[in-house]
């Protein structure tokens, strides 16, 4: 779950880790309000769960209090990267004398933390990875040693920090580190850690993803993880219990795991054009697969599902159970294909045959994919 | 033996006496497992299955021998079975659960890597080596005996490969689930270098999808180490960015990281055949294999 700006300053905050006076509204007035509080010039931030805000216009200074207002009610009815507007962050401008970046990240492959600290921050910062790589440097951390100020202050003098100023900034990183460590998160970035012409150390902004599998150690959090979902049913799904991405297309997808959700998906694209993307994990009942039956027909213009199940975890003819009784409740007559195989698979083939599911003896998904094409082709 | 497992394993199950375990057990010991011991704390002295239960991890390895332990364990549980179970001195791991927190397998996988532990998952069905036995959900009947190796970073997609390969006439030694993860204990290319050393494979089928570089990484040790042919399906061809596809591991990030299309050319690059869609895996496979 990614976290919007505002809320990774406030666990910035908790963490001893310094950030600009800020307040977050989501009208014009209250903008107003906060800005003649907080000081003019102020910066007005958009906040949206994606980064280049900055070159979609969503960072902008006003000097005036009218200027305050314009600018916030023209961010707050625009979209950046199709995501809606709903809130701006009102924060004051700082005499800005030295920039850096700061992340702690998952190094996927290795499956370890890894430090990453550059002496140039800001929006440049990957250019700056990329022309002068001597800039950024990169440090895994043990998970079970921990991450120690020493080692933060010994990689801060390996980017080309000195003295005084290592050791400042190596005590944000070691703040960092707890941050990452204290919610689950996947990512921490500080972009740009801010030297002030005062000599003071402030995170101007927050990047922070918490890792969902994570977040039942979180309850105190109090973050609505399905509100930041801006796709209906998307956010429908979660309700559900299944994982759903919406796509173009009029063919259903139902599968009972991501790999064989993704390869149907691939296959149905061919010659014709998926629907959704949806697969249901271990957990399917009767009840399930009826609700989810509800949930890929809440788009409009469906032609065709396809059902694609395998019995291991899952009981298959129990959910098989759940798509016939829908069908029959909702007098479903669309072209309805099921390739279905694994633990009790003859019981499923019956259950679904009995409503008229088209059930073929191929075992790849290509084979039920012809089938789907071959049956709506006759359907027409 | 193939790799990991083979029916003389002797196995143990944690929570065995959770309705997953009680039903995995029973289809893993109809399919030839030597399943000796499970293990559910407060359940000692009962038996699943005619398997006895026991406390802790240690009485399953001192009083019946398990060498080997598949996991059903909840989430909030896992860490401090996982230390238990290396500390006990068992060297292979499989572990089903889906959903454990990242930091919990960062931290697991360093300690198992000190203590030279196999772990294979999360988010895995688990491993099969067919005929013999089998540690996970997989269901037994889409596999048949042969000597071709899977790798698979999907579960239903690795059943999905075996039956397809069956209508050419292939079977598997091993299949191993990797896991669906962003981080997983054992990595593809780990994975292949035990394939290439075993003596009843001939050839590995790759099934990976999008998100993460294991296959960028595994055309690495392909392209150094690999003699055996290997081939290849690629998942998720029209994954749209930012999405995650189920999996948690399976996400194209806005750095254009993880996308098919880069696994495919690098896969391609040292020579491993790519099937565009998953039933095109057993026509590369004719093609090495005859």
């Amino acid at each position: 779950m990614k976290l919007f700006e505002y809320e990774g300053a406030e666990l910035f905050r908790l963490e001893g880790i310094s950030v600009p006076h800020s307040s977050v509204v989501s009208t014009p007035q209250e903008a107003k309000e906060k800005a003649s509080k907080i000081g003019l010039p102020v910066v007005i931030k958009a906040q949206v769960l994606t980064g280049g805000r900055y070159l979609a216009g969503g960072v902008r200074t006003a000097e005036t209090l009218d200027e305050v207002e314009q600018v916030t009610s023209h961010i707050l009815g625009s979209r950046i990267k199709d995501m809606p507007v709903e809130k701006v962050l009102i924060t004051g401008k700082l005499d800005v004398e030295k920039e850096y970046y700061l992340a702690i990240t998952v190094d996927s492959y290795r499956g370890t933390p890894v430090a990453i600290v550059s002496s140039s921050g800001g929006v440049g910062v990957n250019q700056a990875a990329n022309e002068k790589p001597a800039s950024v440097v990169t440090r895994p951390i043990s998970m079970i040693n921990g991450f120690s100020l020493q080692q933060a202050r010994k990689i801060c003098r390996e980017v080309g920090i000195k003295g005084k100023e290592a050791a400042s900034v190596a005590e944000v990183l070691y703040s960092l580190y707890n941050v990452f460590r204290d919610y689950d998160a996947l990512l921490v970035e500080i972009n740009p850690l801010v030297r002030t012409r005062s000599g003071k150390f402030m995170a101007v902004d927050s990047k922070i993803e918490l890792d969902d599998s994570g977040l039942y150690r979180h309850p105190d959090l109090g973050f609505d993880k399905n509100s930041r979902i801006y796709n209906k049913l998307e956010r429908k799904s979660k309700d559900v219990g299944v994982t759903y991405v919406e796509l173009d297309g009029d063919i259903a997808i139902i599968a009972s795991g991501a790999g064989l959700g993704m390869a149907s998906m691939d296959i149905i694209n061919k010659d014709m054009n998926a629907a959704n993307f949806l697969e249901t994990g271990g957990g399917i009942t009767e009840e399930l697969l009826y609700n989810v039956m509800d949930l890929v027909l809440s788009k409009e213009g469906i032609k065709a599902i396809l059902i694609n199940v395998y019995g291991g975890i899952n009981p298959i003819h129990e959910g098989a159970k759940g798509v016939v009784r829908y069908m029959r409740d909702h007098n479903i007559t669309m072209p309805v294909v099921a390739k279905a195989l694994g633990n009790r698979q003859e019981e499923t083939w019956e259950i679904f045959k009995s409503q008229g599911v088209h059930v073929g003896d191929g075992v790849s998904t290509e084979s039920a994919v012809e089938l789907l094409a071959k049956v709506l082709k006759e359907t027409k | 033996m193939s790799i990991l497992l083979n029916k003389d394993t002797k196995v143990m199950v944690q929570g065995i006496t959770g309705r997953t375990g009680r039903v995995q057990t029973m289809w893993m010991l109809e399919y030839g497992t030597n399943i000796v011991a499970g293990c559910t704390p407060g359940k000692g002295g009962q038996e699943v299955e005619g398997v006895p239960v026991y406390d802790t991890i240690a009485e399953c390895v001192e009083k019946r021998g398990a060498e080997a332990s598949l996991f059903f364990v909840p989430p909030p549980a896992f860490k401090q079975a996982a230390y238990e179970t290396i500390d006990a001195g068992i060297k292979l791991i499989v572990v089903v659960t889906e959903h454990l927190p990242v930091h919990d397998v960062m931290e697991i996988k360093e300690y198992a890597h000190d203590k030279d532990v196999q772990l294979i998952g999360p988010t895995t069905p688990g491993v099969i080596t067919v005929g013999e036995a089998k540690m996970g959900i997989m269901p037994g009947n889409m596999f048949n005996p042969g000597r071709i190796g899977i790798i698979s970073r999907s579960g239903t997609l690795s059943y999905e490969t075996s039956i397809n390969l069956a209508t050419g006439g292939y079977g598997q030694s091993t299949v191993v689930g990797i896991g669906a993860d962003p981080v997983v204990f054992t990595s593809l290319p780990e994975l292949l270098k035990m394939y290439e050393e075993d003596n009843d494979t001939d050839l590995v089928v790759i099934v990976g999808e999008v998100g993460g570089i294991q296959e960028e990484k595994a055309a690495e040790y392909i392209d150094r180490w690999m003699t055996k042919p290997v081939v290849a399906y690629i998942a998720g061809l029209n994954t749209p960015e930012g999405k995650k596809m189920g999996h948690a591991g399976a996400i194209i990030q806005g750095d254009g990281k993880g996308t098919p299309q880069s696994k495919i050319a690098a896969l391609r690059e040292v020579g491993v055949d790519i099937a565009k869609y998953p039933a095109g895996v057993v026509d590369l496979v004719r093609q090495h294999l005859g």
